[in-house]
């Protein structure tokens, strides 16, 4: 028979008080939240939604497993519903958080063995910067593609040679011109790992690109971003 | 309302496997309870609808048996449950013709929701307790075959599908849970067991996954086969293929390519592309010639173009599968395929739908005469007017003559001929031996 109590009153745990609104550009923030209370693999994402509204989008986490907060990279879309309401957030803002989520995530034994290249568009550096944060001495490149280099998110973070800028609309970064341009001219050793994250379009040339490289297609890991 | 204060339940089950099994496992609980399993014309004193929402059309069905059972059943309990009941909660809960709206966590305990309400009790349906494999091993059943759930939920997020909103995110029935429910179904009498779950080839408990579970359940002793519910193409290996080898296991595979173009994929989200698609593919049917692949294809996904369509057109006629469900994209509200670009109109939908579904027949047909003198074991599903019907191994409808026959007996046919047309063909066949 089922009993007539109510189910006892939990606070949330899924709930997360902004601490800082770090602001990278004119459209990019990070948001940083307390510590995870969720144990995640560098590259995986979660779910975010303002407390009280009803919509939730997909992030990838942007700090490293072990970080003092748990920060997310977020674009403003013009015209968009979600982000320009994640934009008013201030400190103290409640968020709601759910996850992690998502097989994109870096495992230990291969992150201390292997040889990766990240290929990145946009705030798609996101879960690279989580990787690069929780596995400093992993063997990595990243090339980062964006339009102008005042998005190059975060930039000194990473040791200067193991970072390439690919800028679409200005000369400020190491390769004026799409990713997809700088990476057809690059070599790679048979044995690397690609991690590729962004837009569709940037994915599906990319993924062209290696395989007429030669590269098999389980070497290569995807996470498309909307 | 049935005579002797004997209570009588009706259900009404839309969409997938999994709330098909679902339904199963609650006619058992209502059964063992004592309530009698009645149609829903026939004045029950609850009606269960177990609803989907996975497209609009399914939202549409859902809402139509919703109505017609209120009609029909006026002074009934109602519960709708299923996935409309997530994605919708608010809005049935309105109605004031709906009794119970009961998510679908808190789906297996509907009959303490229904045992209460009779006791005077007054208990909302959120009281409930949530729990996605509370479900006994199915006993009396509206099928067959049984299904055993192993799975629920899935986090792949792919942008046009509502699942992970309505369903929850992945989780993982305990191995021992899931090779008792096997057991105990076997016990029960089933002689064939579908594996189901929302995204069955993610199941993870602790280190067993999906094909070490498989392998021991192929272990659990009985005479019963093992069939597998649709399957997502990634994230198996040789090993999942050499299973395959097992008697118990059919040799048949959903396995959801959705696409066969890859910048669709990619915009769908999907992990695989068409490539590993085809090397999954030739690996079983290299190793296991014949073996029967059916599909799931969506058409009129936002931006698919006339070039991308036909390489989807392109990979059906090379993958042979027997049988496509082909869905025409349709939005759904909170996914990210929403707010893609490039929707394309109902009518270019509508073309390439005909367009599948026609190639889906010739495949189908292509594929059934190559079992033209070959035989089956089919298992028995029905039984009218002194002739059988069932599946074979292969999962092809097989249909023929047998004075006595019983549902659930497994007979060797030999397939002497195929009949009917589309969708609807069948072999009939000659019995060999039980």
């Amino acid at each position: 028979m089922m009993s007539l109590m109510k189910p006892d009153m939990q606070m949330d745990v899924s709930f997360y008080k902004v601490e800082e609104i770090r602001h990278l550009t004119d459209e990019t923030f990070s948001l940083k939240l307390p510590r995870a209370r969720f144990a995640f693999k560098a590259g995986q994402h979660i779910s975010l939604g303002i407390v009280g509204g009803n919509q939730s989008r997909e992030y990838s986490i942007y700090s490293g497993e072990n970080d003092e907060n748990l920060e997310l990279l977020i674009k403003e879309v013009d015209n968009g519903y979600f982000t320009p309401r994640l934009r008013k957030l201030k400190a103290g803002s409640m968020v709601e958080v759910h996850g992690p989520f998502g097989k994109f995530g870096m495992e230990p034994e291969l992150a201390a063995n292997g040889k990766f290249v990240f290929i990145a568009s946009g705030t798609g550096i996101a879960p690279f910067r989580s990787i690069v944060h929780t596995y400093p001495g992993i063997d990595y490149r990243i090339i980062h593609g964006v339009r102008y280099s005042k998005e190059a998110y975060d930039r000194e973070e990473y040791a200067a040679d193991r970072y390439t800028l690919c800028t679409s609309r200005d000369k400020g970064g190491n390769y004026n011109g799409r990713l997809t341009g700088y990476l057809k001219s690059c070599t790679f050793d048979p044995e690397t790992h690609f991690d590729l994250c962004g837009n569709s379009n940037m994915i599906f040339d990319a993924l062209e690109i290696l395989k007429d490289k030669g590269f098999d297609r389980d070497q290569i890991h995807c996470e498309v971003y909307f | 309302m049935t005579t002797n204060d004997k209570k009588s339940v009706a259900f009404k089950t839309l969409g997938c496997r999994l709330n098909q099994y679902e339904t199963d496992a609650l006619v058992t609980d209502f059964s063992n309870a004592g309530y009698e399993l009645v149609d829903y014309n026939a004045s029950p004193d609850v009606v269960i609808i177990n609803t989907c929402t996975v497209t609009n059309q399914s939202d549409t069905k859902s809402r139509s048996v919703i109505s017609q059972s209120v009609r029909k059943a006026k002074n009934a309990v109602v519960v709708v449950t299923g996935c409309m009941a997530n994605n919708f909660k608010a809005k049935l809960e309105s109605q004031e013709n709906i009794t119970f709206v009961v998510e679908n966590n808190r789906k297996s305990s509907i009959l303490s929701l229904i045992d209460a309400h009779f006791s005077g009790e007054i208990v909302h349906p959120d009281q409930l307790p949530q729990d996605v494999f509370r479900y006994e091993p199915v006993h009396k059943s509206l099928h067959t075959r049984s299904a055993v759930k192993i799975q629920d939920g899935c986090d792949n997020f792919c942008t046009f599908c509502i699942i992970p909103m309505v369903r929850g995110m992945a989780a993982s029935r305990p191995v021992a849970d899931v090779l008792e429910s096997v057991r105990k179904t076997v016990e029960n009498g089933f002689k064939e067991i579908v594996i189901t779950g929302v995204n069955i080839g993610r199941y993870e408990d602790g280190r067993v996954r999906f094909e070490e579970l498989l392998a021991k359940i192929l272990e659990v002793p009985g005479d019963f086969r093992v069939r597998i519910s649709s399957l997502e193409p990634d994230g198996f290996g040789d090993d999942f293929v050499k299973l395959f080898a097992h008697p118990k296991l059919m040799p048949h595979l959903h396995l959801c390519l959705q696409s066969g173009s890859d910048k669709t994929l990619l915009r769908m989200r999907r992990m695989y592309d068409v490539a590993q698609f085809r090397k999954t593919v030739n690996k079983f049917r290299s190793a296991y010639p014949g073996f029967n692949f059916t599909t799931d294809i969506i058409v009129g996904f936002p931006g698919e173009t006339d070039e991308e369509f036909q390489q989807t057109l392109d990979a059906i006629k090379e993958f042979n599968f027997s049988h496509i469900h082909t869905f025409k994209y349709s939005v759904r509200k909170g996914t990210r395929a929403e707010r893609l670009e490039n929707h394309l109109p109902e009518k270019i939908k509508s073309e390439r739908s005909l367009k599948v579904r026609d190639l889906s027949v010739e495949n189908m047909k292509r594929y059934f005469e190559s079992f033209i003198g070959q035989t089956q074991n089919v298992l028995i599903e029905r039984i009218s007017e002194g002739t059988a019907s069932g599946y074979g191994e292969n999962y092809i409808p097989v249909h023929f003559k047998l004075p006595g026959a019983q549902k659930n007996m497994i007979i060797k046919v030999k397939l002497t001929g195929l009949v009917g047309e589309d969708e609807d063909m069948f072999f009939l066949g000659e019995i060999v031996g039980e």
